[in-house]
């Protein structure tokens, strides 16, 4: 920034970056109660149809990264472990839905690497604040709001079907994960706070999927995971908490 | 308190602050890109991410000739650099840029209508240049991470001594010495941001001015001032004086300024950008903004418009404003080169005191200006209300 006057006022980007996080931290808070993995999953209610053949199943390229919880509780992002981690969780939910009686489809770029085609990235960034709006709406009771209390019927809207179109599909999977790991100090940190009896949060991970019905934009299936423990830089870890996370999908 | 708990606290922190030495950093070179394994790559990447975001932003300004032009100001500056830097123009009110880890640079277009010429614009983007090129980003988080991993320690040693209070004073000063750091590496980067644009031929005694200018703004906003013991940035005060000693040393005769083709390049869009900060309503900031410009002299009609537009939706009556308004949309619309909104909206104003005759004939000649204007049945529909 050049200018203090105007480092007040935030980009819209970056705007977008500090509202998801701020989202993650209120659903941090949870964490502290999790002592292991837990799931809690929602289905819309507008019924998966019944259709002729295998339903095709779109997967988006994972969003995932993976950080290092500094001494004083900040959170490092890790390149060499996001990439690991990725690749882990791809291979996982690859071998998860072949499992399923679906036909996969997966994502290809234009470019043919692993990023996401400027026509695909606006249904991926609407993805990404429905998915964080369901987490905090539908997952922390105090902020329900009144109209979405008793049911579940969160759509990404007809625009969706840019991906329908390009790819044959009925339905696509999202699927985001964040992962931390403490670093030496943390350890430190947290194992003087245990002496004197003060509990200080570690490492945790944290993912969403969602089913999304590629015709209308309805988020058919949601699940959310939470956990102090796992590891997705390690590909049986990350198989099981694909696992989890997918349990309940309706395929 | 006893001494030797204090002494306890202080030995303890001097010897973790031994261990958070931060080695010195390299300057980025050309087509660079951080090794996978290390802490900048982990920048590199979620930067990556938020540019992904920016690119498809609806706020990014897509005029190719506008890119073209701003880019090639910023390739003057540094052709080694010039193919790893991505420009964005974004439309956003207020004076500002901004330089991502990954050689992400926004420059927002309220920052476009502040400059004057090509040389203020430059040093702003040799500014922004030098945040990527010394690893700022980088830097400030090595520097935040040392500090608040001592601190913790720290704090947690005082607690144990039974001088908690103490940890207390430390967090304060921890946050003053962060901000600290930042406000050396915004000097840096108005020191070689000045060097560059200098180098590159553009007359040196054009950067002070945009302090200029923004001293004045500060004063005459209304939004709130910090205290500068938490400001990530040096004064304006600080920053105009430095670079005025700095340009003095410069013979810069020759150098170039580079304005018409800047208001050649950028008059198309001052309308919108000055819409913009109209919205935020912050009018003695925004007066500010019109005097310079007016100063300058580039098309007067339309900023009779605009400073007509001040008028009206601040309307205090101690201010006189509507009369001011009035004043400004009639030389606005004699002098010509303004919108033809200038004469909808004298229709308003007269409307509003009561003045219908000439409300009429300010309404018909606006209808009259812009027969295919989007808002002319809503006009017609005013005109009505006269009969």
């Amino acid at each position: 920034m050049v200018s203090p006057l105007g480092a007040r006022r935030k980009t819209p980007a970056s705007n977008l970056v500090r509202g998801c996080a701020r989202i993650l931290v209120v659903v941090g808070a949870g964490l502290l109660a999790v002592a292991c993995t837990q799931t809690k999953a929602f289905l819309s209610e507008t019924e998966i149809p019944e259709r002729s053949g295998t339903l095709r199943v779109l997967l988006m390229p994972p969003d995932v990264e993976v950080s290092e919880i500094t001494a004083a509780g900040l959170s490092e992002p890790k390149a060499d472990w996001t990439a690991r981690a990725k690749k882990n969780v791809e291979t996982a939910l690859n071998a998860l839905l072949a499992e399923r009686d679906a036909r996969l489809i997966r994502y290809r770029s234009a470019s043919g690497d692993s990023t996401i085609d400027d026509a695909h990235l606006q249904a991926f960034k609407l993805h990404g604040a429905v998915g964080n709006t369901i987490l905090l709406h539908k997952y922390i009771p105090n902020l329900a709001l009144p109209t979405k209390k008793d049911k579940f019927d969160w759509s990404l809207g007809k625009g969706v079907t840019v991906l329908h179109d390009s790819f044959g599909a009925d339905y696509a999977l999202f699927v985001y994960f964040r992962d931390s790991f403490v670093s030496s100090g943390r350890v430190a940190v947290i194992v003087i706070g245990a002496l004197f009896g003060v509990g200080l949060p570690g490492g945790q991970q944290i993912g969403f999927a969602s089913l999304v019905d590629l015709q209308s934009g309805d988020v058919v299936w949601f699940n959310r995971l939470l956990s102090a423990g796992g590891d997705l830089r390690k590909p049986d870890l990350a198989r099981s908490a694909s696992e989890d996370l997918l349990s309940k999908l309706p395929l | 308190m006893s001494s030797g708990r204090i002494w306890f606290a202080l030995a303890l922190m001097s010897l973790l602050a031994a261990g958070c030495a931060t080695p010195p950093v390299v300057d980025v070179q050309p087509g660079e890109r951080p090794p996978l394994e290390s802490d900048e790559a982990g920048f590199w990447m979620v930067m990556d991410r938020v540019e992904e975001r920016v690119r498809t932003s609806g706020h990014v300004v897509r005029d190719e000739r506008l890119n073209a032009y701003v880019r090639d100001i910023f390739c003057q500056l540094t052709l080694d650099y010039c193919n790893d830097i991505r420009l964005y123009l974004v439309r956003s009110a207020y004076f500002n840029a901004s330089m991502m880890a990954n050689g992400t640079m926004q420059v927002w277009t309220g920052m476009l209508l502040r400059t004057q010429n090509e040389a203020q614009l430059a040093a702003v983007l040799g500014h922004e240049l030098t945040h990527y090129l010394r690893r700022h980003t980088l830097q400030r988080w090595r520097d935040i991470r040392a500090k608040t991993d001592a601190l913790i320690f720290f704090q947690l040693a005082t607690a144990v001594a039974g001088v908690g209070i103490v940890g207390t004073f430390a967090s304060l000063a921890t946050a003053g010495s962060i901000q600290a750091f930042s406000r050396d590496m915004e000097r840096e980067a108005d020191q070689l941001g000045f060097e560059m644009m200098a180098k590159a031929g553009y007359d040196p005694r054009e950067t002070p001015k945009i302090w200029e200018m923004m001293i004045a703004e500060k004063e005459a906003s209304n939004r709130p001032k910090g205290s500068i013991f938490f400001a990530s940035h040096p004064t304006s005060q600080e920053r105009r004086d430095t670079l005025t000693k700095m340009a003095a040393g410069y013979d810069s005769d020759t150098a170039k300024l580079g304005r018409e083709r800047f208001v050649e390049m950028t008059a198309r869009y001052r309308g919108d950008w000055l819409r913009d900060e109209l919205r935020q309503r912050d009018f003695g900031s925004l007066q500010v903004v019109l005097d310079y410009l007016m100063e300058a002299g580039a098309n007067p009609g339309e900023l009779q418009y605009f400073q007509g537009e001040l008028h009206r939706l601040r309307g205090e009556e101690e201010e006189d404003d509507e009369a001011k308004a009035v004043e400004a949309y009639e030389m606005a619309i004699d002098t010509g080169g303004g919108p033809p909104e200038a004469h909808r909206a004298l229709g308003l104003v007269y409307w509003s005191a009561g003045r219908k005759d000439e409300a009429r004939g300010a309404f018909e000649a606006y209808i009259e200006a812009a027969p295919e204007a989007d808002d002319r049945a809503m006009v017609e529909y005013y005109l009505q209300q006269f009969e």
